[in-house]
């Protein structure tokens, strides 16, 4: 495999299995009195295997999101990474403008309800929009069945991700920003409304209707 | 700490509970504000708020304190002229809170002691990018305001002489062009502003704008801003002509109840004297005072580091300005950060569970360099 004489490709080079993710939060030492000794034996584990290289957008601070960090990654287009992050962070403004304008208006009884954090917002919507059950396609006796098949927790926060940005970038009125698309786009679907929440209940009223070919899936 | 100097000078007996409240959620924090029987201000939390709201009594012991711009105020003096993230502040807090800091008080104790019978003093506010120039601009024209001065402000010179959209040759001077749009909303902004003064000054000579309409000497100020603002075409030479003026009477103080004082304040000085030149500012007027603020962010042809009067400016308006007084402005100190950090606390703005907490602070100074602009931004999505 060759390696480029200017970047250094390794992130992108297919790692050993035993290769430890790196972890940048501060709170990643923890004294030794503290650890069970499972905890221990991953803690000497550490010591001694090799470490993946960090990528150069996580950071030790606590303000970094894993996930905010994937949903960038995604975002992004022919590797604009500054414009996709400038979209994700104005989509977290535009959304905490609206909900502390909403919040300043309303009366102190309806105060409390109003979810003004934006990473809250986001994670909520996220979740709202991941499907439980999916479809394969699995082909038996020369025709193709969808079958209803369960997901892994990255395929399904995959399909969430992918699901809300096709949804703004196709289905909006054109002249909008980006950011604005999404940030309606995520309000709707922290309160559970939405097309992209239409388009998961979907997905699992199509897995209920074929649930008599559930026995085609041998895995 | 800080916090602790800020809160034992104005009420001792909290300082116990300041840390407490500071870092708790908002749900408890209303909890703590109620046992707090004994507290001199009526709420613990506005030690960076002042119950002051005109600016002719804002001193030295208001600076890093917030004072809350009267609704009917903003609507009436800034049309134009507030930069557009505090614009969109004023809608998302429903309230314009400015903070009261140095450079504002000593351009408003300068206006206070001015002489008003000779020509007026020129200001002009300079600093590095972001850290409030107009914002400071905005607070020293608030107490123009309720002192009752006729104030003329250009928001943005730079709109004024690039990216025209439409441009026509002048019809009073051959070698000039026009830009109506941009005269248009300026007078209609103008009118907004200082609707009491418009019926009282009269013209002082005849205006031809076509064959056909012409304003006769004696009528009042109003109409020929009414006249700028339904014919685009003329709309630039009522902006002259109304400047040409307001000039000529600022001064009159011989007349009781025609006196009154002119504030000009422009924004964005130095495109003035840059590539397309506008009128020039005229000294003969008395009975007023030039407030300027320079501004990199427009301008063309300039590197970003320049914020000095003389990079900006160039030569050309160097001269011109001269002689000013300059006023410096320049980041947050210590206090004012400590007083923008309550603020945004206290408006439900920072959302972030780690900004609220002390390494989240420091991480805020490191990453803003307390610029004020730059704190604005970060705070958004924070």
């Amino acid at each position: 495999m060759c390696v480029s004489l200017s970047l250094c490709l390794v992130r992108w080079s297919r790692y050993n299995p035993y290769y430890l993710d790196p972890d940048p939060s501060k709170d990643a030492r923890v004294p030794e009195s503290e650890l069970s000794p499972e905890e221990k034996e991953l803690q000497e584990l550490k010591t001694v295997s090799p470490i993946k290289a960090a990528l150069s957008s996580d950071t030790s601070s606590a303000f970094n999101d894993p996930l905010i960090s994937k949903f960038i990654n995604m975002m992004m287009q022919d590797g604009n990474k500054i414009l996709a992050r400038g979209i994700m962070t104005q989509t977290l403004e535009t959304i905490k403008r609206k909900q502390v304008e909403k919040y300043h208006k309303s009366p102190a009884a309806k105060r409390e309800e109003i979810e003004c954090n934006p990473y809250t917002v986001f994670h909520q919507a996220l979740e709202n929009c991941k499907p439980i059950i999916g479809l394969a396609s699995v082909q038996k006796g020369g025709k193709s069945y969808q079958v209803p098949v369960p997901l892994t927790d990255n395929r399904r926060r995959f399909l969430a991700m992918k699901w809300l940005i096709t949804e703004c970038r196709d289905n909006k009125h054109r002249r909008t920003h980006m950011y604005e698309k999404l940030s309606q786009e995520l309000l709707a679907a922290f309160a559970n409304e939405g097309n992209v929440v239409k388009r998961k209940h979907d997905l699992h009223k199509m897995a209920e209707a074929n649930r008599a070919y559930a026995h085609y899936r041998w895995w | 700490m800080n916090l602790h100097k800020l809160s034992s000078r104005l009420c001792p007996t909290v300082t116990q509970k300041f840390r407490h409240l500071q870092i708790q959620s908002r749900g408890q924090q209303l909890e703590a504000v109620g046992v707090e029987t004994e507290s001199t201000e009526q709420n613990p939390l506005s030690v960076f708020r002042t119950s002051e709201q005109d600016p002719t009594y804002h001193s030295e012991r208001h600076t890093g304190q917030y004072y809350t711009l009267p609704a009917a105020h903003i609507q009436k003096l800034f049309p134009h002229g507030l930069p557009p993230r505090f614009q969109l502040q004023i809608k998302t807090f429903n309230e314009g809170c400015v903070m009261v800091r140095p450079p504002a008080l000593e351009l408003i104790s300068y206006l206070k002691k001015a002489d008003y019978s000779k020509p007026p003093l020129r200001y002009i506010l300079y600093g590095d990018v972001g850290t409030g120039k107009t914002m400071c601009l905005s607070h020293a024209l608030h107490y123009c305001y309720t002192q009752g001065w006729l104030i003329v402000h250009i928001s943005d010179a730079h709109l004024w002489v690039k990216n025209c959209k439409e441009l026509l040759p002048s019809s009073s001077r051959p070698s000039r062009f026009d830009q109506p749009i941009q005269a248009s909303q300026w007078l209609k902004n103008f009118k907004i502003t200082n609707e009491r003064f418009l019926s009282k000054i009269k013209t002082t000579q005849q205006y031809v704008w076509t064959k056909r309409e012409r304003t006769e000497k004696g009528q009042p100020l109003g109409e020929l801003v009414d006249q700028g603002v339904n014919r685009m075409k003329s709309s630039s030479d009522v902006v002259g002509a109304v400047l040409r003026e307001l000039r000529l009477q600022a001064g009159g103080a011989t007349e009781g109840e025609g006196a009154f004082k002119l504030a000009v304040a422009v924004d964005g000085l130095n495109a003035l004297w840059g590539k397309t030149s506008l009128k020039k500012e005229d000294r003969t007027m008395s009975g007023g005072a030039i407030l300027t603020a320079l501004s990199q962010t427009g301008s063309l042809f300039k590197p970003q580091s320049a914020y000095l009067p003389s990079e900006l400016l160039g030569e050309e308006g160097f001269d011109n300005m001269e002689p000013f007084v300059p006023v410096s402005v320049s980041n947050y100190n210590e206090k004012e950060f400590e007083s923008c950090y309550l603020y945004y606390l206290d408006r439900n703005w920072l959302q972030h569970s780690h900004s609220r907490s002390e390494e989240g602070k420091k991480e805020l100074i490191f990453l803003s360099n307390k610029n004020p602009s730059i704190l604005e931004r970060l705070c958004a999505f924070l």
